[in-house]
């Protein structure tokens, strides 16, 4: 299998690994036909991802696709991160294989569940907020 | 630049410079046809009788009871379709370890009428001869079980199905493609009535294998042609490749009694070494009754390929229990029939070793496979939680 030079450079030193407690919204995908698992971690501060974490299970494009997507998600507006789509994981890699285009699909999913995950969770406190001055 | 490890011998090996020497007159000056009847076609001739001479000296048969092929697989085809054919109809018994070779020509002898039991393996990956006994038929005509298996290495009780099928008169059809040149094998001892062996696992050239067939075994052609190979096999003789082969074969029997002493050692240090070093590993097949190069582990909480990757970055060359086509990961077959749960077959790793493999080798890989397991780890959810 060939794999850019970008790609291995991910897998050897991912970046922004490990796991986030007091994250404001985490989103999970998976890919069923392999049972590759990718989970994203969100810090928000006024609208834009101010810090982001990934724990993944999958093999080297995964796991490099993972670090990729986390660059790609630090410091851009939440709302912007509803539309990551693969093929912006997919070039910020240099390219995937054809046989491996599956660790694009799972780490956009799993931004993307993230993302809503975050928008989710402020709509529900704002109608709280809304709630309580009534 | 990182040292380079070679540790897939299962997959292929290196030829024997030797063996390069031997075959290089047969791609020049004797490049003759050895069907022709002048000096070139007779120059060529002679070297492809040495090699079968070398081969059937090696396994004690008679030299018109071995046969020349392209690979493997065209041994394992030819043996089980050539016995298939030549009755017509009937009921095969094999393994669901079999090598794909075996596996899918028997799912293609299905298609065609005939009935196969798959019998299935123990957590050790062995298969119970008494399994062997239950599942023959009256219409049985054909027993085929592989020798060892290339994943986990596991030595199949090949003596003792050879003398059920011997006292029930069926052929028996033996794999050897990962034993040839490695362990002994005993073909009247093992009741063994066909035999596929290969040259590129025992560092001879790609492109060649052979078939034992022993005489009188009742089989047909599955491939039409000339008149070569006792009208076995059909296409001009590979030469080169046998000449090739043949020596290689030569320079087994003078080194294979060692080489497999050597290798049993080296591979159970490399397991002890591993096994001390990295928490939640399992040694998939049986403890002892293994190839002497063959070690097969799971990594749990890890997917193969990132570790077959990592390794490959260090220059570590090792092979994945699971194969990802197209974005499906499929764990072993060969795991999945011994019972491994998935969660751990998911994380096969298979290490074969060979002759130019040494101490200093194992100590590099012992000192990379540890912290690139513990980092993948530490990215993974499933070892968190």
């Amino acid at each position: 299998m060939n794999y850019s030079e970008t790609l291995i450079n991910h897998f050897r030193h991912p970046r922004n690994a490990g796991m986030m407690r007091d994250h404001d919204g985490v989103g999970e995908a998976t890919f069923d036909g392999c049972g590759d698992l990718a989970r994203f971690y969100l810090k928000v501060i006024d609208g834009r991802v101010a810090d982001v974490r990934f724990q993944t299970y999958g093999c080297g494009p995964t796991i490099a696709a993972s670090s990729a997507g986390s660059e790609l998600a630090a410091g851009r507006p939440v709302a912007e991160l509803l539309t990551l789509s693969e093929a912006e994981i997919t070039a910020a890699l240099d390219g995937l294989p054809a046989e491996r285009v599956h660790a694009a699909r799972v780490v956009a999913g799993a931004i993307r569940t993230a993302a809503r995950d975050y928008l989710a969770r402020r709509e529900r406190s704002s109608e709280a907020k809304a709630g309580r001055h009534v | 630049m990182n040292r380079r490890v070679y540790l897939d011998h299962n997959a292929s090996t290196p030829v024997h410079p030797e063996v390069v020497a031997a075959m290089l007159p047969y791609f020049g000056e004797c490049f003759g046809n050895p069907s022709s009847i002048h000096a070139f076609g007779r120059e060529a001739r002679e070297g492809l009788e040495i090699g079968r001479e070398q081969i059937a000296c090696f396994l004690r048969v008679g030299k018109e009871e071995v046969i020349f092929t392209s690979g493997g697989t065209e041994s394992d085809n030819l043996a089980i379709k050539g016995v298939a054919g030549a009755r017509g109809a009937g009921h095969i018994i094999t393994s669901q370890i079999e090598h794909h070779a075996v596996l899918r020509t028997c799912q293609f002898l299905e298609s065609q009428g005939f009935a196969v039991t798959y019998l299935p393996v123990g957590g050790d990956g062995v298969v119970d001869p008494d399994d062997v006994r239950w599942a023959i038929r009256p219409d049985t005509i054909l027993i085929t079980i592989m020798h060892a298996n290339s994943e986990v290495g596991t030595i199949q009780p090949v003596e003792a199905v050879g003398a059920i099928a011997r006292e029930r008169g069926i052929p028996f059809h033996v794999d050897a493609v990962q034993t040839f040149g490695k362990i002994p094998i005993d073909l009247d001892a093992f009741g063994i009535d066909l035999l596929s062996f290969s040259s590129h696992k025992i560092y001879g050239p790609k492109g060649v294998a052979g078939l034992y067939i022993r005489k009188r075994t009742k089989m047909v052609a599955i491939q039409q042609g000339g008149e070569h190979e006792r009208r076995r096999r059909a296409g001009t003789e590979n030469v080169s490749g046998i000449v090739g082969f043949g020596k290689a074969v030569e320079i087994r029997s003078r080194e294979m009694d060692a080489e497999a002493v050597r290798l049993t050692a080296l591979r159970n240090r490399f397991w002890a070494g591993v096994s001390a070093r990295v928490p939640e590993v399992r040694l998939n097949g049986h403890p002892t009754r293994r190839l002497p190069g063959t070690l097969n582990m799971c990594f749990r909480h890890v997917e193969s390929e990132s570790i077959v990757l990592g390794l490959d970055l260090k220059g570590v060359g090792v092979s994945a229990g699971s194969a990802c086509t197209s974005g499906n990961v499929e764990p072993s077959y060969v795991l999945v029939a011994m019972g491994v749960p998935l969660d751990w077959a998911m994380g096969a790793v298979r290490a074969t070793l060979g002759r130019d493999n040494s101490d200093a080798d194992i100590d590099y890989v012992l000192e990379v496979l540890p912290p690139l397991v513990e980092r993948l780890r530490s990215l993974s959810p499933a070892a968190v939680s």
